[in-house]
């Protein structure tokens, strides 16, 4: 057989079928790029081979829930499990509405086809190892291969000022955010003297330096904080998004955003975890649940209220991505609290799922701020959306679905993502958990305010000037109608997405090589 | 017909949603906007046909108590099922919601013009919407329903609305979202503690929430109880609307277009009374006994402030917004004396507001269409000129302030005699007085004021001279108008000479609810009364 004659040549430990659909999309960035420089300005071509790419790591994805891998992989640095399966899907998920959602920009701006398309299987598969590394270098590796990916997709309409500054801001605080992680990483290291999660975890019983561990914690947590627009790290957010090309910033608010959530949760709540009777670990526990909880307080209250007074659509839809990062992080704390292994799993399918919902629903709205936004993304502010109701009915109605969504309105996806995150928070049973999830739900409410607006402002407006209907290419009414449907989907029948997502994938007993 | 029988809340969910499917395909391939409102008039009135099937004689109850039961699961990760079913509370319920909804429909024959199509597809969901919630035993299937019917609401109001309509429509939206937001977490919350206590696994089922009550497994920490108590209440208080919760409640009605104005007073309102009924008497039966004074107060508060904020309005329908304030505020009353004729006056009354109120609103709505003005000045002396019109009015007053042989009446008396007879207040000792006959006055005065605030505009519309000129051209009204009052005023009188069939439905519910929410240690509440009658003897 291939396979166990491969096995033999290779070092061991070496395990390529369990990281195929992360080395796919890898290939198919090269594949992308190396065409681009022969045959250059095929847009169709690079994004169809980037759809395909993307199609087949998904499906690959999906047969591994049964596919009997081992738990752990690579001398346990690639983990095995339903965080890794779950959240790629939504990185594979939201990587490809973009290429559909980018089309009708990349025809307005003329941008450089083959290198976004690159660059955007890139930093998928950044994320794709960020969700599967169980070690903190390999997390490390894929935050930095996402990140220097995203941070020239934010800058790539070179001609505008505002997303040079973008890129630029990013840039700057990006790396300065990897930086304390970096150093938070090595003081893990330093007390724990492992940088696999697994033997950190067993660690925690003895570490050698406990208080190198809450050192380490907290600068990871400022480093993670960063990528996920938590409060107090937020104040980039705004800026980047409003300033970056649209479809890139529903990229970045959908996809490196749950990257960030797929490592903090791995590294903190499966590699920090709570070890009864053990003072140290118990005091970790404690104080990185109670920082996170209070962060996600003000994270969820700043987003809400900053993004009432936005006139601006995109910065609108900015404020209000930190506010569901707010309500993930209700999921998050939850699964840090978690008293049972299954509870755990399916706090962390919560947040996935959350996640997913949150994707569909935001990359749906994007989609439409693009095909209305015209050239360098002029036509964003709430006046532009006057009165369009029922001069485009099938956009307005379907960006009112997006925002009920985001609001959380049963029978969509937000309500049902929305519910699963509150429920470990609850059921932990805990006053500061409780209280979180009050402020959570009394913000629902507060955030009625500015998405209803953008439907007040489409239907209760009448428009004034001029209204042109944008033509919508074939890719984008394609992307329209996945997320619609999604939307619905996700909110009536999410039983079966919920119920893989929360399942453990079959485990074949490892054969551990050392 | 057996399909009929074990989907009919199904059915009467789905069809109008169905409607609302080929009314958007009848608009995206042939474009005749006129037809749509015969679709929608069609949708509704199959749905009402529909909806006597639930009269059926043949239909059992489930073991649970309620019939038409259906139980299928739907969320299995999270062990939410789709569960509906009726009793004797909810059946006039759907009843009425699917009698309103053609009437509504109706009305709007010529007032909407524009943007009909999605005017009727929003009314259909609305209908769903409303149906779903008199039926679902789902806590969180409940929610969904409950959430769900705002989207339309909204933008019936936002859209089809008058000069302040934005305003009216955010402000209701907000106002009903907030409450309805911290039930949701008291609903998640039950959801453990019935994990905790019965160590079965979470569960949203009402019935097997309450089954567990009974056997003592749940039982809630009073404190915990009461803050789940409260949320619930809330939610429901605001939707009602409970005195300082009310404020939205004329702006959405003065704003919304007639048909609007129609199903919110008719059917939306009766939302959080119903709410109050299921979920917080079953769910919380002590912590309901311990507030009831709170909610008599504020009842009460409600049936004054509305009645005297209503005598000064200069606007027909802002006054009978008013008026609908005062007359929800009998409803909470009755549902808090915890009395068989209380309960049974306020469920009574629920129906009658729906009624009469929905007819003043679509008369109200008839004024409109002709002069596009509301204000009491601009008329005077309108009997003279339309004499069919003001008699259907001069009825619909008198059934919404409770004239004898008409249904108000029922209602009211029903409701104070069981008042009167209450033990809520009991606990009340401030001045020794017996503060269950104090409530009992007040809300009586509540009928005079009433009385005074309806006849005053009656008087000022319709009697004396033609003061304005414009209004000497205006026609009476025509069949299609009359058609729609006359099934409201025949059921106005029927309701008001024969109120055993409708009472009778209701009984053997509302006096297991009773009898619930009065449970308590040291015996029921009567049980406690007899016995210091029995000492003092």
């Amino acid at each position: 057989m291939n396979t166990i004659f491969f096995a033999q040549l290779l070092p061991p430990g070496v395990n390529v079928p369990i990281i195929l659909p992360e080395l796919i999309v890898a290939l198919t960035g090269v594949v992308i790029m190396v065409y681009d420089s022969f045959f250059p300005k095929k847009r169709a071509v690079t994004g169809a081979v980037a759809l395909l790419g993307l199609a087949a790591a998904g499906v690959l994805l999906a047969t591994m829930w049964g596919g009997a891998h081992p738990a752990s992989a690579w001398g346990g640095m690639i983990a095995h499990d339903n965080l890794r399966i779950s959240f790629s899907f939504v990185f594979l998920f939201v990587s490809a509405m973009t290429v559909l959602i980018s089309t009708v920009w990349i025809e307005r701006e003329d941008v450089p086809a083959g290198e976004y398309h690159a660059l955007l299987m890139f930093a998928t598969f950044g994320m794709m190892l960020m969700s599967a590394g169980n070690d903190l270098v390999v997390i490390f590796l894929g935050l930095e291969t996402l990140s220097i990916a995203t941070y020239v997709m934010a800058g790539l309409r070179k001609s505008d000022l505002k997303s040079n500054e973008s890129s630029m801001k990013y840039f700057i605080l990006g790396s300065f955010a990897s930086a304390f992680l970096l150093y938070g990483m090595a003081l893990i290291y330093g007390a724990t003297g492992e940088t696999g999660l697994t033997q950190i975890a067993e660690k925690l019983v003895s570490p050698n330096f406990p208080a190198l561990l809450l050192v380490g914690a907290a600068m990871m947590i400022v480093g993670f904080g960063f990528k996920i627009a938590m409060a107090p790290f937020h104040v980039w957010t705004p800026d980047v998004y409003e300033g970056a090309p649209t479809p890139v910033t529903g990229f970045m608010a959908a996809g490196p955003k749950a990257a960030a959530f797929a490592s903090f949760l791995r590294i903190f709540v499966l590699g920090l975890p709570l070890i009864a009777g053990v003072q140290s670990s118990v005091y970790l526990h404690q104080t990185w649940i109670t920082a996170v909880t209070v962060m996600a307080i003000l994270t969820i209250i700043i987003g809400n209220v900053a993004a009432i007074m936005q006139d601006n659509v995109k910065r609108m839809l900015a404020y209000s991505s930190i506010a569901h990062a707010g309500y993930a992080l209700v999921g998050f704390v939850g699964a840090g609290m978690a008293k049972t292994t299954q509870a755990r799993d399916e706090a962390i399918a919560a947040v996935a799922f959350y996640l997913l919902t949150y994707a569909v629903t935001n990359l749906g709205a994007f989609a439409i701020v693009t095909l209305l936004a015209q050239k360098n993304d002029r036509r964003a502010e709430f006046e532009d959306y006057n009165g369009i109701g029922f001069k485009s009915p099938v956009l307005a109605f379907s960006l009112s679905l997006f925002m009920l969504s985001l609001l959380g309105l049963p029978l969509t996806a937000g309500f049902m993502g929305k519910v699963l995150v509150f429920r470990p928070a609850l059921e932990a049973g805990n006053t500061l958990l409780t209280v979180l999830v009050v402020v959570a739900v009394v913000n629902t409410a507060i955030s009625a305010y500015y998405y209803l607006r953008l439907i007040v402002v489409m239907f209760f407006r009448e428009r004034t000037t001029e209204w042109a209907e944008p033509k919508m290419p074939a890719s984008m009414a394609a992307a329209l109608l996945i997320t619609v449907l999604g939307v619905l989907y996700f909110g009536i029948f999410s039983d079966r997405v919920i119920q893989q997502f929360s399942q453990q994938p079959s485990v074949a007993i490892a054969a551990v090589e050392k | 017909m057996d399909f009929l029988n074990q989907n009919l809340l199904t059915v009467l969910i789905l069809l109008p949603v169905v409607g609302a499917v080929l009314l958007l395909g009848h608009q995206m391939f042939w474009k005749q906007e006129g037809q749509l409102k015969w679709l929608t008039l069609g949708f509704t009135l199959l749905n009402f046909v529909v909806s006597l099937a639930l009269f059926s004689k043949s239909a059992v109850a489930g073991a649970s108590g309620f019939f038409f039961e259906q139980n299928v699961p739907w969320i299995t990760a999270i062990n939410t099922n789709y569960h509906v079913g009726i009793d004797g509370i909810s059946f006039w319920l759907v009843v009425l919601t699917t009698f309103i909804m053609p009437i509504a429909v109706l009305s709007t024959w010529h007032a909407v013009e524009k943007r009909a199509t999605a005017f009727y597809i929003f009314l259909l969901l609305l209908e769903s919407a409303m149906i779903g919630v008199f039926v679902s035993l789902d806590l969180l299937v409940f929610y969904l329903f409950f959430e769900a019917s705002l989207v339309p609401m909204f933008f019936l109001i936002g859209i089809w609305g008058g000069a302040n309509r934005i305003y009216a429509a955010v402000k209701f939206f907000i106002f009903t979202a907030m409450g309805s937001l911290l039930m949701l977490v008291a609903i998640i919350a039950l959801y453990y503690i019935y994990a905790d206590q019965t160590g079965l696994g979470g569960s949203f089922d009402l019935v097997a929430i309450l089954n567990a009550m009974n056997a003592g497994n749940v039982v809630l920490a009073p404190q915990t109880g009461m803050l789940l108590f409260l949320a619930f209440a809330i939610a429901f208080a605001i939707k009602v609307p409970l005195f300082p919760f009310h404020t939205w409640l004329p702006d959405a009605h003065t704003e919304a277009p007639t048909a609007g104005s129609v199903i919110l007073a008719a059917i939306l309102l009766k939302m959080g009374t119903y709410g109050l009924m299921r979920f917080n008497f079953a769910l919380f039966p002590d912590q309901s006994r311990e507030t009831a004074w709170i909610f008599i107060t504020l009842a009460i508060i409600g049936i004054i402030y509305g009645a005297l904020v209503a005598m000064v309005q200069p606007d027909v329908k802002r006054l009978v917004a008013y008026s609908s304030v005062a007359h929800m505020g009998f409803v909470i009353l009755g549902m808090f004396s915890f009395t068989g004729m209380g309960m049974q006056g306020a469920l009574y009354q629920m129906l009658n507001h729906g009624i009469s109120t929905g007819a003043l609103f679509l008369l109200v709505g008839f004024i409109y269409e002709r002069r596009h003005t509301r204000e009491i000045t601009e008329f005077g002396g309108l009997a003279n000129i339309m004499p069919i019109y003001a008699t259907i009015f001069v009825i619909t007053t008198m059934s919404s302030i409770g004239l004898p042989f008409l249904n108000g009446f029922v209602g009211e008396f029903l409701i104070m005699v069981g008042m009167f007879q209450s033990h809520a207040l009991d606990t009340v000792r401030l001045l020794g007085w017996n503060w269950n006959y104090v409530a009992t006055m007040l809300a009586g005065t509540g009928v005079i004021f009433a009385a005074v605030y309806m006849l005053w505009m009656v008087q000022r519309v319709f009697f004396g001279k033609v003061t304005n000129e414009k209004n000497r051209t205006l026609l009476d009204l025509s069949w299609r108008e009359i058609g729609l009052m006359v099934p409201l005023l025949a059921l106005m009188v029927y309701m008001g000479v024969f109120p055993k069939p409708f009472l009778a439905r209701s009984e053997a519910s509302i006096k297991a609810l009773q009898e619930r929410v009065t449970h308590q240690a040291g015996g029921t509440i009567e049980q406690a009364d007899a016995k210091t009658e029995l000492e003092n003897r």
